[in-house]
């Protein structure tokens, strides 16, 4: 079973996106962390297939999340989505050029979400 | 690869549906599966554990100060680099039996709630632990009050130490 | 706008999972924003952390309210974001609109979050704030031409990792000249919050962290190491040395102003990295530009070179490794003493002995040397009280004058910290109890104004403060019934004026029936005896009904290195500050005398009280037989002898505060090392004393 990260400080925001990628017509196992930090943690102790990150959180930002797992040789094939809130298309755009495979922005329909995470499982698939 | 922008209107409802979804699965659930890590020690020959990330460092047995006026689980205070720490018999505490320190005793110096350190004496050290939150089950009231979960290992349990219960006490002057 | 149906007042079930994250988010906001506030009205810097906390509060909730289609308060959400993003990226300033502004739209999304079913109610207000909120982004500055980073010695990969947020904020600090450098720090994946929490508020002490980015360790399935950016007033050296981390894991990335300063100050040109004679004569040059500068010229070269700001820690442990060197000291002691005393080896212990006499007075020298650059002058005390003073005259209406004397005494910088609250408070309560209103003075036939007067002096080893006032002075009669209404004492206990007095330092008791506002809420003057306690001082009173009152405070000149006498009771080893021994004898058993059951020996014709130590402390007690030693011990009036089994010998001790959670054992003041690792107790001698004279007043 593929394994998907979603680090995100709002729980409300959690369970949304762990709603939409249970509603995937594949099975997937979803770990919720609330910080960076938590992120940084879980990473390596199993092998994720997605990540998916918000930007602004409290400890570490989701750029720097990026930055740690693609430009570490175990982590950096997980593909990446970017979750964030319109307004910060600079963040995001810093956060694409770090090597974020993909990114959304809230408010978005669920199945922008399930679509994105349906190819990026693929690919990872293929991959591993 | 770049996310289609949907109209806000038209997301809505259906995150709504999602929403009231995570809500009923949050509710049947306990809790997702976090894991804790727990340094694992021994006490009268049985499994005991405090959470890592209130341990500040393991340290050998060293010469103990006895502390007048003070209850009997305080064995005393010790010096550890130019710091003076009290020690508690974590034995003496839980009401166990105390025989003498033996060559595998350690003092385990822990963070208090209030952010001041104290050291706990236990008969050796194990290993750190990690443990997944669904493997906790609270304690039945046990004879001290100091045990506030057993965490379930195969056909064993470990018992995790209060530690806000084990580090107050009352003042006596 | 977007129209749902909706059930009840306050939504269906799934919208209350929004509204309760939502108020969550709200109840962040408004703690932040009293927070902001406060720094606005102080004139504080504003703290970044707080206005970045602020906009993602503003942005979660925005992010929140789209996803569950509220447009209204994602669109009121948007403009407040939109204000503290200026905020933060430094656009819009933080003046009192903008600060009302943000706390109306919290209390309007209070609002809505109520009437979550029926928007329209509120849409007025939302119209309002909109327009609010459109005038402040009107007066908003320009975005400033932002320069790039190439000047800066940072891996790029770390300046791609900024957000616009962190960039803004490394360009404030740049500009506001402060040194910029990177630190690096490994840490174990299993604990490495810990470790990283206490090295970023050990860095948030002296400056900002700008950025923590992570990168996999030496051995990555198991470390992990964090580049941390760091913005300080103080240079880089400065920052690791405090930290107590290797010289490798900082880098100066950029000076701050200060050093650009001393560099480029000299020549006026180019900054010089010359080191050796063509630097001093840039210093030189420097000094002569100096003399000829006009006064209010910023720093001078000069005051540069010859005074060093050094950080209290670093003197705390140049005074510890002081203070392991004079252990070590007493053991080289030993070692002396055991080889003169074997013939064999009595030769090369007497030349020994004299190497050990240098070594000890050099010693001295480098303690008292220690020592001296930890005092610190009164004055900087006083200027604090004088503040006060000043303000509660005019919050009280009392016409009072305040005379300091001695603000250039000198104490250890540590105790004149812990001086501060205790001194503040008897201050206190001389302005707001102890002065007469004036028309109550005029009435009393005195001065109309008030007078209080702070003096200090050096005695021996000890500085004493004294504040006096010449208020109405303490009623003892109603301070002893109170005492006993409360229990304190039992009734008809016969009390001198002096003991009776002494009651305003019991837990419990204060002369006037009311707490006022100025003398803090039921906190009196038993605090200020405990914690002048614990400071090794005593604090004593004295006062004249209707003329005033002096309270003296007596502290030592330092609490780094005392000398202690070490006894020994049932095997154990405790330290008597030496301050506090007056003389040492040996008695035979039947010296003691007793008296209503305490016991009590003749010395030089006055009876002076005995305890022993080792029933005090529940130690077994010697042979019947065994000849006791008494050490006799006072502080100021009080005398008495302490029973013990064996004296061994004078030390220097460090006292050192016992740890843990057991709560302060009364009789012991604290624990110190001696030679070896074994810590011995340091016995507080004025509770000693004060409990063997309640003892005399219960028998």
């Amino acid at each position: 079973m593929q394994r998907i990260l979603i680090v995100e400080d709002s729980p409300t925001m959690r369970a949304l996106l762990v709603s939409a990628l249970e509603a995937l017509d594949r099975p997937v196992k979803i770990t919720e962390v609330a910080s960076g930090f938590e992120a940084l943690r879980e990473l390596p102790r199993v092998a994720y297939d997605l990540i998916l990150t918000d930007i602004n959180m409290p400890d570490i930002n989701g750029l720097e999340l990026v930055s740690f797992v693609k430009n570490n040789a175990a982590f950096r094939s997980i593909p990446l989505v970017i979750v964030s809130t319109e307004g910060s298309e600079r963040d995001r755009d810093k956060g694409l050029r770090l090597g974020a495979d993909a990114y959304l922005v809230k408010p978005f329909a669920p199945e922008a979400l399930q679509q994105i995470a349906h190819d990026l499982l693929d690919r990872s698939r293929r991959r591993g | 690869m770049s996310a289609p922008q949907s109209e806000a209107g038209a997301a809505a409802p259906r995150w709504q549906d999602l929403a009231r979804r995570a809500a009923e699965r949050r509710n049947a659930e306990v809790e997702s599966v976090a894991v804790r890590k727990l340094l694992t020690f021994v006490l009268d020959g049985s499994p005991y554990a405090v959470p890592v990330e209130r341990v500040r460092e393991i340290v050998r047995v060293r010469p103990i100060t006895p502390i007048p006026r003070v209850p009997g689980d305080v064995c005393g205070v010790i010096s550890l680099r130019g710091e003076i720490l009290e020690v508690i018999d974590l034995r003496l505490r839980l009401r166990l039996s105390a025989p003498p320190s033996g060559r595998a005793s350690r003092i385990i110096v822990v963070h208090a709630a209030d952010g001041g350190v104290a050291g706990l004496l236990v008969d050796g050290v194990t290993e750190v632990l990690p443990v997944p939150e669904d493997a906790l089950r609270p304690a039945a009231g046990t004879e001290t009050g100091n045990v506030e979960t057993l965490c379930v290992r195969g056909d064993r349990f470990i018992s995790l130490i209060d530690l806000e219960r084990v580090l107050r006490f009352d003042a006596q002057h | 706008m977007a129209q749902r149906p909706r059930k009840g007042r306050r939504g269906s079930k799934t919208d209350q999972e929004f509204v309760s994250e939502a108020e969550e988010i709200l109840d962040r906001m408004r703690q932040d924003l009293a927070d902001l506030n406060e720094e606005r009205v102080a004139g504080d810097d504003v703290d970044p952390e707080v206005v970045n906390r602020l906009f993602r509060s503003a942005h979660s909730l925005k992010g929140l309210a789209g996803l569950f289609g509220f447009d209204p308060i994602q669109d009121l959400a948007h403009r407040v974001e939109d204000i503290l993003d200026g905020l933060r990226l430094g656009r819009v300033r933080l003046q009192l609109p903008v600060v009302a502004l943000i706390d109306e739209a919290v209390h309007l999304f209070a609002g809505l979050l109520e009437q979550i079913g029926n928007p329209d109610e509120l849409a007025a207000a939302v119209e309002t704030i909109g327009q609010l909120a459109e005038r402040i982004q009107a007066a908003r500055e320009a975005p400033a031409v932002e320069s790039e980073f190439g000047e800066l010695a940072l891996d790029p990969s770390l300046l791609r990792a900024l957000t616009e947020y962190e960039e803004h904020r490394l360009r404030e600090n740049i500009r506001r000249g402060r040194h910029i450098c990177l630190i690096d720090a490994t840490f174990e994946i299993i604990s490495f919050e810990e470790g990283l929490s206490r090295l970023t508020s050990a860095i948030r002490e002296v400056g900002e962290v700008l950025s923590t980015l992570p990168a996999p360790g030496e051995a990555p399935e198991a470390q992990i190491r964090f580049s941390l950016l760091v913005a300080s007033d103080a240079p880089a050296s400065e920052v690791v040395s405090r930290l107590g981390l290797p010289g490798g894991a900082v880098r100066l990335v950029r000076a701050g102003a200060a050093a650009a300063l001393a560099a480029k100050a000299p020549a006026g040109s180019a900054a010089p990295t010359a080191h050796g004679p063509a630097a001093e004569a840039d210093e030189d040059a420097g000094l002569a530009h100096r003399d000829g500068a006009e006064a209010g010229e910023p720093e001078s070269l000069k005051s540069i070179s010859d005074t060093v700001r050094v950080d209290i820690h670093k003197l705390d442990e140049l005074m510890n490794l002081v203070g392991e060197l004079v252990i070590q000291r007493g053991a080289i002691g030993e070692l002396v003493t055991r080889l003169s005393a074997d013939a064999a080896t009595a030769r090369i212990g007497s030349d020994f002995a004299k190497v050990h006499k240098a070594l000890d007075r050099k010693l001295r020298e480098l303690q008292s040397a220690v020592l001296d650059v930890r005092m610190v002058p009164l004055s900087q005390v006083f200027e604090k009280v004088s503040r006060v003073v000043r303000r509660l005259r005019s919050d009280l209406g009392k016409d009072v004058r305040l005379e300091l004397r001695g603000a250039d005494t000198e104490l250890d910088k540590l105790i004149v910290e812990e001086l501060v609250d205790p001194l503040m408070h008897v201050v206190r309560n001389a302005l707001d109890h102890a002065i007469e209103p004036r028309e109550e003075r005029i009435a009393g036939g005195k001065d109309p104004e008030g007078r209080i007067r702070i003096e200090a002096f050096q005695r021996g080893n000890h500085v004493v403060i004294a504040v006096s006032d010449d208020g109405r002075g303490i009623d003892t009669a109603s301070l002893r019934s109170l005492a006993e209404a409360r229990g304190v004492i039992q009734s008809g206990a016969t009390l001198s004026e002096r003991e009776a007095l002494d009651l305003i330092f019991m837990p419990g008791i204060s002369t006037r029936s009311e707490v006022t506002e100025t003398s803090g809420r039921g906190v009196g003057m038993d605090v200020v005896h405990t914690n002048l306690t614990a400071l090794g001082g005593v604090v004593d009173v004295d006062s004249t009904p209707g003329r005033g009152t002096t309270i003296a405070m007596t502290l030592p000149i330092t609490l780094a290195i005392i000398q202690s006498l070490i006894v020994v009771v049932a095997r154990q080893r405790f330290a008597i500050p030496l301050n506090a021994v007056h003389e040492t004898l040996l008695i035979a058993g039947e010296e003691i005398q007793r008296s209503e059951g305490r016991e009590l020996l003749n010395l030089r014709g006055e009876a002076l009280p005995l305890l022993r130590l080792a029933a005090e402390f529940d130690l077994p007690a010697p042979p019947p037989d065994a000849k006791p030693y008494v050490v006799v011990i006072g502080l100021g009036e009080s005398r008495m002898g302490l029973l013990v089994d064996r004296l061994d010998g004078q030390q220097d001790t460090v006292i050192k505060p016992i740890q843990g959670p057991i709560p302060a054992v009364r009789g012991i003041a604290g624990a110190t090392e001696l030679g070896d690792q074994d810590p011995v107790l340091v016995l507080d001698v004025s509770a000693l004393l004060a409990d063997c004279g309640r003892r005399r007043d219960a028998s």
